[in-house]
């Protein structure tokens, strides 16, 4: 029987500080690009200047004579040294895979696609090298839009797939379209786009492969946001067993979900170290990671919205076109989760989804914070648009279509169940909390002053986990903890913190869960030869699945510890508790025994055969979690601004948030998480863009032209928690590292385009840069 | 190679480096302070700020030769031993950082302010660490660290 600790004892709840801090504050923190091994070399890739050519002839000669350089290897030799396939798209299941290397041998495919890799004694003596490797192109026409993608007079860029179309067009239909759209009193239509932008870590993609001829084994220092996942990939490109292949990482400078698996430059970089028996580092420069290390978001909508004239929406058709870039990416992998969340928390009856996929000479599509995120954007956008057609208020026309949790069915008209959902109460509590009539007052006033002032609100949930699947199979995820000599408790995850504070977290849970300090609890990450199966942090699945899961392992290591002290005391297990890191209870001698004397006599009693046969003495326990009731993370935003309408600048006056992640395992924590998504959707709509010329020229490959948002950027950001709805009787955390970024774009183009309205601006695009405002609000003519 | 010849968190340090390599390098690869990190080599991003003779300075823009002499101060200098300064503490305490890879380049950057401006206001720490790039937490955390060391200097 579990006896909970009252909450006032319990970690799990409270802001308990940091255990990453007292490392990385100090400089003492351990990133790929901190670790030196004897003997270590270092990569440099020579790459594509071209966005499409076929790639005639390579000469390497010159570069191999210069100073300090080991080794170079070019396409045809990389290919000898690896498996093309088994990268990280086939594990993403696509089913549409072209030929190609790891490295180019005969075309490249987008600026800054690699084509030689040289491995030289110093970084700089490889960046040298790389300067004197002459490379002749024959140039192609580049494919840098969806017009040019689906024109069949221009080149294929996979020659193997023969069309630049990927996937698609694939529909699918939910409920009654037809009636839908029938029983409308008006459709309103809309393109609408998001623009490319991307991660863009602190911390570029890194590796350090370190490759011992006598064991044979391969140990990679990788900056991953899962270890498996890394290992397995390495492990199929270079055709090694997967025992072979040690992945380890510690600290990681952010990610976003870009470091996912292994590139082509960081197998390229494994295969070498093999090659080479010599340790190879690789750390990518900014210039590449701006370029190659993957982009995200570009995807355009045609929607039309099927509403009655008090604004209820009947249904909607949607058809969605991905641009994924040039190598195969996490572009096909997004589409099913867009389809099935785009009704999001709304009662919609039907939906008619199709997705094409694209390729086009840029960098590849990948996973960046709320992948499927466009959903949130088209469905919030385009519930604007209808309300300013209808003449409704947009807060209005989300209330009459919000889910309610007891109005049947309470389930998206895709499929998943709507349980626990508090969307509804989100958007009424931030009513409660912003003075709506009072700023259409403000707003009126500042009109009649010329100034636009704006705002805007957006409604969303997030499956983090989602709820409990109806069939199986279910996905599980997985902690070990055990207990050790000196009485601390180990927990070991597959999740790979690179910001989360994961090691904080999982240990407050440990801790109440077992019933020691939270100093007693030590978290293990980063080393395939300890951590559990699992792909690693990735789709806010840590706190509901990774929690729950410490959560379980421990509570089974505590009965399992209990019995063993009972044994050995000769009394109840259910007599017994463990209290601050020794157990207690009715007829303990001494008040209690301390875990490490526990310990010390069950390893004397099973040496001596006094311990019954079936009672567990290996002090470790395992669970894997499937996430329980599961349950939706979500809320509402709300944002106000003011548009200068001479310079086009947004200023943002205000921004607000109500949500609800669940039971809060670290409310600080998760308010950073939070404002760290909020952030990113501020730079995603009014800075960031990944953007290419015609010839597929990247022209934003330095930090002075990739804009990142600063302190000067990001107001504020009042945050208020909603009580959640329980659905599990143990587990009601829910992931909340995705929210702020799927749900901030949408909110900040909302109150964009209310603030410009009066000009006749219509906003259907994510990017809003002063120059593109000027141009909605028809202060300067559009560029086009 | 040029010798070079500098003072660095209070010790005197020798080398010998090539022209071209950056007072960034020679701190992480020839002394082991890899508490200063690089995060875009073009002195935008200011993960890589030390203190060059009192004033921060973006070490991937400085030459290792030109601070021949100087007093260079790394992250790993603001703090005795295994302790944290009141500065660390504060952006603790306030959860100001998230991955930890621009931190280094805020706390030398907010240590220079509070040095100027013991009691800066809100407006005036936003302003100060406007030229440090951080992805993980929308600042308002490290504004708030910043403000409660000045509270507790």
């Amino acid at each position: 029987m579990i006896t909970q600790r009252p909450p006032a004892e319990r970690f799990t709840g409270s802001s308990v500080k940091r255990t990453e801090d007292p490392r990385l504050l100090t400089g003492r923190g351990r990133y790929v690009a901190d670790i030196r091994l004897p003997g270590m070399l270092h990569a440099a890739f020579c790459r594509s200047p071209h966005a499409h050519a076929r790639l005639l002839r390579l000469d390497t000669a010159a570069a191999r004579q210069a100073p300090g350089v080991v080794a170079i290897f070019d396409g045809w030799e990389m290919a000898r040294l690896t498996s093309a396939t088994g990268g990280m798209a086939e594990m993403m299941g696509s089913e549409r895979l072209p030929k190609y290397s790891l490295l180019c041998t005969d075309k490249v495919r987008l600026v800054g696609d690699p084509v030689a890799l040289v491995v030289a004694e110093s970084r700089a003596q490889a960046e040298d090298a790389v300067e004197l490797i002459e490379a002749e192109y024959e140039e192609l026409p580049a494919v840098m839009s969806e017009d040019q993608a689906r024109d069949a007079s221009l080149p294929a860029i996979f020659e193997d797939l023969g069309s630049n179309i990927l996937f698609g067009p694939d529909q699918k239909v939910f409920g009654d379209v037809e009636g839908a759209f029938a029983a409308a009193d008006r459709v309103v239509r809309a393109r609408i786009s998001q623009h490319r932008h991307q991660n863009v870590p602190m911390e570029g993609r890194a590796i350090l492969a370190a490759f011992d001829r006598a064991s044979g084994e391969l140990v990679a220092h990788a900056a991953t946001q899962g270890v498996n996942t890394t290992r397995q990939i390495v492990a199929a490109q270079l055709q090694m067993p997967l025992d072979k292949v040690r992945v380890l990482a510690q600290d990681i400078g952010g990610s976003f979900g870009l470091k996912f698996g292994a590139s082509r430059e960081e197998v390229a970089c494994c295969a070498a170290s093999r090659e080479l028996a010599r340790p190879v580092r690789w750390i990518e420069d900014r210039m590449e990671n701006l370029t190659v290390s993957g982009q995200a978001r570009e995807e355009s909508f045609i929607v039309e919205a099927a509403v009655t004239t008090a604004g209820e929406i009947l249904g909607m058709r949607v058809e969605m076109v991905i641009d994924s870039g040039a190598y195969p990416g996490f572009a096909p992998g997004i589409i099913s989760t867009v389809r099935e969340m785009i009704p999001g928390p709304y009662r919609m009856r039907a939906l008619s989804f199709s997705a094409t996929g694209i390729i086009t000479n840029k960098a590849t599509y990948v996973a960046y914070r709320g992948p499927w995120a466009s959903e949130t954007f088209v469905r919030e956008r385009l519930i604007d648009l209808v309300a300013a057609e209808l003449g409704l208020d947009p807060v209005e026309v989300r209330l009459r279509n919000l889910a309610e949790r007891d109005q049947p069915p309470l389930r998206m008209v895709t499929g998943p169940s709507l349980a626990g959902i508090t969307a509804k109460e989100s958007l009424r509590r931030m009513t409660e909390l912003f003075d709506f009539p009072r700023f259409r007052e403000q707003q009126a006033t500042a009109r009649a002053a010329g100034r636009y002032l704006g705002v805007g609100v957006a409604t969303y949930v997030e499956p983090a986990p989602g709820p409990r699947p109806e069939t199986p199979p279910t996905e599980l995820e997985w902690v070990r903890a055990s207990l050790g000599e000196d009485g601390t408790v180990s927990v070991f995850t597959a999740q790979m913190p690179h910001g989360q504070s994961h090691q904080t977290t999982l240990a407050q849970i440990a801790a109440d869960q077992f019933g020691v300090d939270f100093d007693q609890v030590r978290v293990v990450v980063g080393d395939t030869d300890q951590v559990p199966e699992g792909f690693g942090t990735g789709g806010s699945r840590f706190a509901a699945m990774a929690g729950g899961a410490a959560l379980h392992a421990t509570r089974r290591l505590r009965t399992q510890v209990l019995e063993l002290a009972a044994q050995l005391l000769d009394l109840s297990p259910s007599s017994l508790d463990i209290r601050d890191g020794a157990v207690v209870g009715e007829g303990v001698p001494g008040g209690g025994l301390p875990l490490p004397e526990l310990v010390r006599r069950a390893n004397e009693a099973a040496a001596a055969g006094l311990i019954p046969p079936g009672t567990d003495t290996g002090l470790e326990a395992s669970f894997g979690f499937d996430g329980g009731q599961g349950g939706w993370s979500g809320g509402t935003h709300c944002c106000v601004v003011e548009v200068d309408h001479m310079s086009g600048k947004v200023e943002l006056l205000r921004y607000l948030v109500v949500e609800d992640c669940g039971e809060l395992i670290n409310p600080a924590v998760v308010e950073g998480q939070i404002r760290g998504g909020v952030a990113q959707g501020i730079g995603a709509v009014l800075l960031e863009r990944s953007a290419y010329d015609e010839w597929g020229q990247y022209l934003s490959s330095t930090f002075m032209d990739y804009l990142l948002p600063t302190t000067t950027d990001v107001p504020n950001i009042e945050i208020h928690h909603l009580e959640t709805v329980p659905l599990d009787q143990d587990v009601n955390f829910r992931g909340v590292g995705e929210g702020g970024m799927i749900v901030a774009p949408p909110t900040i183009c909302n109150a964009v385009a209310d603030a410009i309205a009066p000009t006749g601006g219509r906003v259907l695009e994510q990017h809003l840069p002063p120059q593109r405002i000027l141009e909605l609000m028809g202060a300067i003519p559009e560029r086009g | 190679m040029t010798p070079i010849r500098l003072t660095v968190n209070g010790q005197v340090r020798e080398g010998a480096v090539e022209a071209r390599l950056t007072l960034a390098d020679f701190l992480r690869d020839q002394l082991g302070l890899t508490g200063t990190h690089l995060g875009c080599e073009h002195g935008v991003c200011g993960a890589c700020t030390v203190l060059l003779d009192g004033e921060p300075a973006r070490s991937c823009l400085v030459l290792a030769v030109q601070a021949q002499g100087a007093e260079v101060t790394t992250v790993e200098g603001l703090s005795e031993g295994d302790g944290l300064s009141p500065l660390q503490q504060a952006m603790r305490d306030n959860f100001s950082f998230q991955c930890g890879f621009c931190t280094p380049g805020f706390l030398i950057q907010a240590h220079a302010l509070l040095r100027e401006n013991p009691k800066p206001t809100e407006q005036e720490v936003r302003l100060a660490l406007s030229g440090n790039l951080c992805r993980c937490t929308g600042y308002q955390s490290i504004v708030a660290g910043v403000l409660a060391a000045a509270e507790a200097l």
